[in-house]
């Protein structure tokens, strides 16, 4: 038996900010939740089923979110999942929630992401003092770094590559009005001059920390004809994890993305995915990764990424525009920033972006990844429905 | 077999919480001595109130005063308070249903022993001394036999509300690293670097997992690795962690010790930081009493050849 169809018919986030100190967790995910909803004309009686994910409890010390949020997701008397996979969670929490609707179990499924970075320590929930460990000795950026300086070595890419993502990403962001920093005096000798933190990355070249939740409407081939508004249709979603660390592991260009990729492609019959795809919002938290992914997602071919970047080409006018919404870099609720990706590849398909919109966008890829290289997880949503 | 290490592993952390409107009502009441609960669609009192309706999801604001006597609905008995609990003498934990409310509320009894304490019991709110906004204002309850006291109606609007909480977070584990990097710790006091080899794909794991990742087998061939080795790729650190004593900036890289196929991390020193680059042969340098080389400096051997590494980065 064939699977079921699965549309995206509702997209809410909240602005992303620093501290929403005005909002308990509870009602920073019922801003999101309610607003996707109203997006797709829905009530809370209309949903089957609520998939939530955030990042390790560790961060904001709820050890249950779940647990905690039933009655502010509607969900009491129906089924409730938690899904939990570092930064990818956003991304695999919305492959869940489609997954139920693709196997029939439930029409409609209301799956949410969200992290209160302000009420949590991302850095201290990663490094727990683990006896007999050499601490780590670097910082956030520190793990990073390292991999920025392998792929720049392996690809001859110029130094400044970084700063030209960055300096797209903050004017892309400038046009999505839920985006976390708006620099409107961005230039891109701003972020050249901005402070090396973990040479090779600079401050202006890292992601900030922010507040955020993301839900959307997932639902069948019968809900999508009773929506208001033109639905994303899921072309193709995988999920791939690999150890993060094992002898021969690339974290340039990671075995489980690629092979993430390439099933999503498969699903979706893409054969050449840069001309075939019209955009793509990828987990970028650190400039450098956006060559690194174009690569590792088959969008450029080994060592070439950076050549697409520099070209324009992943400008929002370029002809594949990339984190057209600003991206990780713009806006970091950790555990919402994978389903972001998700949200705003089906936004671009239904016309429904705003001032970021890619005119004509068709095809956009979603993508998310996290736990040191750990887990991937992706979809390619379109604007038309699958063949079936 | 020696002896497998253990130690404990305290993990605490100071969570703030921002409390949005019920939960900043309900807590500046408890600093007043009143207890707020909230009134759900179909007309019941919650207490301790929440945002949003169970039954039918609606956003719910109508707060109610319910008095500060109550009943027992269930408890039971804890012998052994432990660090942090409201009571530092054996109590029981009760479900108290204060008189106007429809649900229980879970706190500390003080009672003298589990034979006085039974389901129905009447009971009242004793308050803290010093309250500041939070559930511990409410110090415990304590058996009661008078009549059931009169809330007042108050709105919930108070001045100066409490807006958010800091929430101390504690977990005491055992940690135990087990067999292998029991193994791998152990020589490090001899200053040896011993990994293990994978009998299948016959890759040096440092440190030892006691498994290999990729072909999902165990290891046990110890094989000693290093002492030497190459800077595969590193940053320069010019931000200052707040938990690290390293003067910036300094150079933390990844290195690949000579025999092993997994690179280690460690600070590279002896070398002015931006003269360290890719292939720079290493070698430890301990100092007395720590477990881990404090860092790495130059051998003088001319660069090993991307080539040789490339594996490794």
């Amino acid at each position: 038996m064939s699977k079921e169809p699965v549309a995206v018919v509702g997209v809410g986030q909240t602005k992303h900010v620093a501290a929403r100190r005005d909002v308990s967790i509870a009602g920073l995910v019922r801003e999101a939740a309610r607003r996707a909803l109203d997006d797709a004309e829905l009530t809370w009686a209309d949903i089957d089923a609520v998939v939530i994910g955030k990042a390790p409890d560790f961060f904001e010390g709820v050890m249950m979110p779940e647990l905690y949020l039933a009655d502010a997701l509607g969900a009491v008397g129906k089924p409730m999942l938690r899904v939990h996979t570092a930064g990818s969670v956003g991304g695999s929490t919305a492959l869940v929630a489609a997954n139920l609707v693709a196997a029939r179990v439930h029409g409609t499924v209301l799956t949410l992401a969200f992290e209160k970075q302000s009420e949590s320590n991302a850095m201290w929930g990663l490094s727990l003092p683990i006896p007999f460990q050499q601490p780590l000795l670097a910082g956030a950026g520190g793990f990073f770094a390292p991999h920025i300086r392998a792929y720049m070595r392996r690809s001859g890419a110029p130094e400044t590559v970084g700063a030209l993502v960055a300096y797209k990403d903050r004017r892309n962001a400038l046009k999505n009005p839920y985006a976390h920093l708006h620099e409107h005096d961005i230039t891109l000798d701003k972020v050249m001059a901005s402070p090396m933190l973990w040479d090779p990355v600079r401050y202006s070249e890292t992601c900030p920390s922010s507040d955020g939740a993301c839900a959307m409407i997932l639902t069948d081939r019968a809900g999508a004809a009773r929506a208001p508004r033109p639905p994303a249709w899921m072309l193709g979603g995988a999920m791939r994890s690999e150890p993060t660390l094992f002898a021969g592991k690339d974290f340039v260009s990671p075995r489980a993305g690629q092979d993430c990729a390439a099933d999503v492609y498969r699903q979706a019959g893409i054969t050449d995915p840069r001309r075939e795809i019209d955009g793509a919002e990828i987990y970028v938290p650190f400039s450098w990764y956006e060559p690194m992914w174009l690569e590792n997602l088959g969008f450029a071919g080994e060592g070439e990424g950076w050549k697409l970047t520099e070209a324009g080409v992943t400008e929002l006018d370029g002809d594949l525009p990339v984190n057209m919404s600003g991206g990780v870099l713009s806006a970091n609720p950790i555990g919402a920033s994978g389903m972001i990706r998700f949200a705003e590849a089906a936004l671009q398909v239904r016309g429904q972006a705003g001032e970021h919109q890619v005119d004509g966008a068709r095809r956009v890829l979603g993508h998310a990844y996290g736990g040191g290289s750990q887990f991937f997880s992706m979809w390619l949503v379109g604007a038309e429905p699958p063949d079936s | 077999m020696p002896e497998v290490l253990k130690a404990p592993l305290v993990v605490e952390f100071p969570f703030t919480r921002s409390l949005g409107p019920v939960q900043s009502a309900f807590l500046t009441g408890l600093r007043e001595r009143v207890v707020l609960g909230v009134r759900t669609g179909d007309g019941r009192v919650l207490v301790p109130p929440v945002e949003y309706d169970p039954v039918t999801a609606e956003e719910i604001r109508d707060l109610v005063e319910v008095a500060p006597t109550g009943t027992v609905t269930t408890w039971a008995w804890n012998h052994a308070p432990r660090r942090g609990q409201p009571l530092t003498t054996p109590f029981a934990w009760a479900l108290v249903r204060l008189d106007g409310a429809d649900t229980a509320l879970l706190h500390a009894l003080d009672a003298p022993g589990p034979d006085t304490v039974h389901t129905g019991m009447r009971v009242r709110v004793r308050w803290a001394a010093e309250r500041t906004g939070a559930i511990t204002d409410i110090a415990c309850f304590e058996p009661y036999d008078g009549p059931p006291g009169e809330p007042a109606r108050h709105t919930g609007a108070f001045a100066d509300p409490v807006t958010g909480i800091v929430a101390a977070a504690r977990l005491d584990y055992t940690y135990a690293p087990g067999r292998a990097q029991t193994a791998y710790i152990n020589a490090l006091t001899g200053r040896r670097t011993v990994g293990e080899r994978c009998p299948a794909c016959r890759k040096v794991y440092v440190p030892p997992r006691g498994a290999c990742p990729t072909c999902g087998v165990a290891t046990s061939e110890q094989v000693e690795v290093g002492p030497r080795g190459t800077v595969t790729t590193f940053c320069i650190v010019n931000i200052k962690a707040k938990n690290l004593d390293i003067a910036v900036p300094y150079v933390y890289a990844h290195i690949a010790l000579d025999g092993a196929d997994l690179a280690l991390h460690g600070r590279i020193g002896g070398i002015p930081y931006d003269e360290v680059r890719m292939g720079l042969r290493v070698e430890p340098v301990w100092t007395e009493g720590a477990r881990y080389p404090d860092h790495y400096r130059p051998t003088g051997e001319p660069d090993a050849d991307y080539d040789t590494y490339k594996e490794l980065l």
